[in-house]
């Protein structure tokens, strides 16, 4: 075992029936595919070894994402080629890696960089385009937007990033929305939709990109 | 499913806890095409899929199903109350994890019976689906519903809703099932045709080729087969040769109970403990040997990523190969974080090479044992013997391994029981601590679970009235009061909760409408739910003009016709009275597999015994 480990980062989809499996049992599901894949993983040192896993954000259940981060550490270099295939091997055929390449063990964690979310929401076809619209602007034009979760209430107008897309694709409505990731402001899409009178159940949320301090 | 069909499960999934109970897509889950195979079953276990999942007969049966290409086996498990609410809402049948059809749509329904608690989500089980609980109802279109398990060895509680009960075990009757099934659905006949075929099977029962008929006093007078063809008595079936043990396990997406690789490696106990229905019902037993089992925990690794193994059996440390077993697992698996857990540790089998392989397996776990009573006179009785001196010279040998913290499995409510015996159980669980104080020092756990008897059908107890809860609970409160004050750790079971199991386990078949009218009352999860239940069981009870004590509390005749009476496990009904009353004359019988008693299993499949180096029988 060289003293220095392996470090590697991987991009990966979360879809269909494994979008309703949580942050913890996806955490689980990793652990337990690393362990399939015979690569040579890294553990954590001292009494209770587990194995260093790093997922950059929790997605909330339900939500499918084209573009998840994890880190994960070996015990000495492995071609990146070789680590995707014995890795995807060891999934479920709904998580699926995308792309894979090893990083710098100096860099700072995936949690400690992300500053945002990207999400594509598509939006119930029985919504108006220009009332939604409307009900969009008012929203985001107050100064404060005070979204109530778990009985604690949190103002999202510092943590709507850019002003929201919504867009029209031959009747599909669609929203693009940048919210704040960080694990102290974490904004939530499917809240701010129930401000907005749309229940999340009736929409398609996507995570489509994870937006870094330090970009690689 | 139909799309739209499809859209709303979707949205129901946002709303509900643990969605990922209900969605499949596990690694080695086995989706085929619905219209490539000629039969779909679906394998039903009738509680939420945590508890469900880990069930390692439901994987068994999956495997050797889906193994073959002309069957599909699908699963499906009974939804928690608030998907429930949700399906009924949008009505929305019941649907399996894998193609998400609608169980109606499936050829067979195989429900997995482990114990009595379960019944009522049985018939939920099959409301949800959309099918009529009660199987006089249902249409020839229905799908065949049959059910195995631990609990149909008294099959007579639930055999109103079931059209089949497999008696014994399942992997190669499942696969008779299906192709009796296949030819009776190419010939087009009745379902009445398809019945009388699968009764032909051995180790299947058709309830409904059978009357019962009653004594005024409520006994039974007569257990006489309706049709010609039908026999008389039902024996189970066994497998001579355990098969292939599956590997592809399926790999949870949310956590369960028991979230392991679970092998087993021995069916069956020649103990002979008078109180244990599994000893009785599994015999004979059977072992896999090291070189079978090591391979199927390397692949099953392998395919499930898996850090625990649980090797499975009734008495671990009497497996002939145990040592070397527990030692192989060590060097092969070593160099992985892999803890393995051995069950059901007899205390005078288990030498010290045994424990000192398992220290280096499973450092800081606590350890287990099951002296069941606490003097020699009651271990006498239950047939577990046991000398005083070696019981406290192990628990000393485990203490100095290192062990810190001891559970010790008691039970009460025996027959010929006195305060004396329940007195000794305190007294052994403040000796052993004491024991634990001078090696191990006053950081020592002892944690003592106490257990009150429920007789169990086809047991030499299976005459036996249960005691009175008034008198156990006086019992327990003296154990309460005493561990208290000693600062030993006690769990136990209050009365009321073991009531359904003590009235279920050796019901009749007029219990049926029992179970039916407290299911309509709105009982279900009754394991979860035991005490807030039981009023709804009492009123069932009520309603039908039965009386539960005549189940719990009323000793059987020893000549009396039982309700289980044409279910053949092999042991006969002689040596089961003969074993009861060597029991109350405190006469033991040592371990079987030294000198034969004649029990029956030799009678029954002695001719299916095949040679030693097949597979290991352990009757002499």
């Amino acid at each position: 075992m060289s003293d220095q480990p392996f470090r590697v980062r991987a991009r990966y989809a979360k879809f269909g029936n494994l979008r309703f499996i949580g942050h913890l049992d996806t955490q689980r599901l990793f652990e337990r595919a690393l362990r399939r894949s015979r690569l040579p993983i890294r553990y954590t040192q001292g009494f209770s070894k587990h194995i260093r896993l790093n997922l950059a954000s929790a997605l909330p259940l339900g939500f499918i994402s084209f573009a998840e981060m994890l880190d994960f550490w070996l015990n000495e270099p492995v071609d990146s080629l070789e680590i995707l295939t014995r890795l995807q091997e060891a999934l479920p055929a709904e998580l699926r890696i995308l792309e894979l390449f090893p990083v710098s063990n100096a860099l700072p964690s995936l949690q400690a960089s992300l500053l945002s979310s990207d999400y594509k929401i598509t939006l119930p076809e029985e919504l108006m385009l220009e009332s939604f619209q409307q009900k969009l602007e008012e929203l985001i034009s107050q100064p404060e937007i005070p979204i109530t979760r778990r009985n604690k209430v949190v103002d999202y107008k510092p943590l709507i990033h850019e002003h929201p897309l919504l867009s029209d694709d031959s009747g599909m409505l669609t929203l693009e929305i940048r919210l704040s990731s960080t694990p102290q402001r974490n904004a939530r899409p499917d809240d701010l939709l129930v401000r907005l009178g749309v229940d999340p159940a009736d929409c398609v949320i996507e995570r489509i990109r994870l937006n870094f301090s330090i970009e690689e | 499913m139909k799309e739209n069909l499809q859209k709303t499960i979707e949205k129901i999934l946002y709303s509900v806890e643990k969605p990922g109970r209900y969605v499949g897509g596990e690694l080695n889950q086995v989706v085929k095409d619905w219209d490539s195979v000629a039969l779909h079953w679906c394998l039903i276990f009738p509680d939420i899929y945590d508890l469900g999942q880990a069930n390692l007969g439901l994987a068994m049966l999956y495997q050797v199903l889906n193994d073959q290409e002309w069957i599909a086996a699908e699963r499906s498990f009974t939804p928690w109350v608030d998907m429930e609410a949700a399906l009924r809402e949008h009505e929305i049948p019941l649907f399996s994890l894998e193609n998400k059809r609608a169980l109606r749509e499936f050829d067979i329904l195989g429900i997995t019976l482990p114990y009595e608690s379960i019944y009522t989500n049985v018939l939920n089980t099959f409301d949800l689906a959309g099918i009529n609980v009660l199987a006089s109802q249902r249409t020839e279109e229905d799908p065949l519903l049959i059910a195995g398990g631990q609990a149909c060895f008294n099959p007579e509680p639930m055999a109103d809703f079931i059209d089949a009960f497999v008696i014994g075990e399942g992997e190669e009757v499942t696969l008779d099932v299906s192709r009796v099934y296949r030819e009776w659905k190419a010939a087009g006949l009745s379902k009445a045709e398809l019945l009388l075929a699968l009764a032909h099977l051995p180790g299947i029962y058709v309830p409904s080729l059978y009357d019962i008929s009653y004594h005024p006093d409520g006994t039974i007078a007569a257990i006489d087969p309706k049709h010609p063809e039908a026999p008389s008595s039902i024996t189970k079936r066994i497998v001579a040769v355990l098969p292939p043990h599956p590997s592809k396990f399926l790999v949870p997406n949310i956590e369960i109970v028991h979230d392991r690789m679970s092998v087993e490696i021995m069916r069956g106990c020649t103990r002979g403990c008078r109180f244990c229905h599994a000893g009785m019902v599994n015999r004979p037993v059977r072992q896999r040997s090291v070189d079978e089992i090591i391979p199927v925990i390397e692949c099953g690794l392998a395919a499930t990523g898996f850090d625990e193994v649980g090797m499975l059996s009734l008495s671990s440390s009497d497996h002939t190969e145990i040592l070397q077993l527990v030692r192989q697992v060590h060097d092969n698996f070593q160099d992985r974080t892999l803890s393995v857990s051995l069950p059901s540790l007899r205390i005078e089998s288990f030498s010290l090479d045994l424990m000192d392989e398992l220290k280096e397996l499973k450092p800081g776990g606590g350890f287990t044992l099951a002296p069941e009573a606490a003097t020699e006179r009651m271990r006498a009785v239950i047939n577990k013997p046991l000398d005083d001196e070696e019981f406290y010279q192990t628990v000393a040998k485990i203490f100095e391994n290192g062990w810190r913290s001891l559970k010790l499995y008691y039970m009460i409510g025996l027959p010929t029981e006195t305060m004396e015996d329940v007195e000794a159980i305190l007294q052994a669980g403040i000796k052993v601590q004491q024991i634990g104080r001078q090696l191990v020092g006053k950081s020592v756990k002892i944690h003592l679970g106490i257990a009150s008897l429920i007789p169990k059908p086809h047991t030499p107890f299976q005459w036996l009235p249960v005691e009175n809860p008034e008198s156990i609970q006086e019992k327990l409160d003296y154990l309460k009061a005493g561990t208290r004050k000693s600062g030993i750790k006690m769990s136990y079971n209050i009365p009321e909760s073991t009531l359904l199991e003590s009235w279920l386990s050796r019901g009749d078949r007029r219990l049926g409408a029992v179970i039916m009218s407290a299911w309509r009352n709105g009982a279900k999860f009754d394991a979860w739910n035991e005490r807030d239940n039981l009023q709804l069981w009492r009123n069932a009870f009520a309603e039908n003009q039965l009386n539960p004590d005549f189940y719990a509390y009323r000793e059987r005749n020893l000549d009396e016709i039982l309700p289980w009476e044409h279910i053949d496990i092999g042991v006969s009904k002689r040596f089961l009275q003969r074993d009861y009353q060597w029991s109350l004359q405190g006469r033991t019988r040592q371990d079987c597999r030294n000198v034969c008693f004649s029990c029956g299993i030799l009678d029954t499949f002695g001719d299916q015994r095949p040679p030693e180096t097949i597979c290991y029988w352990g009757c002499p």
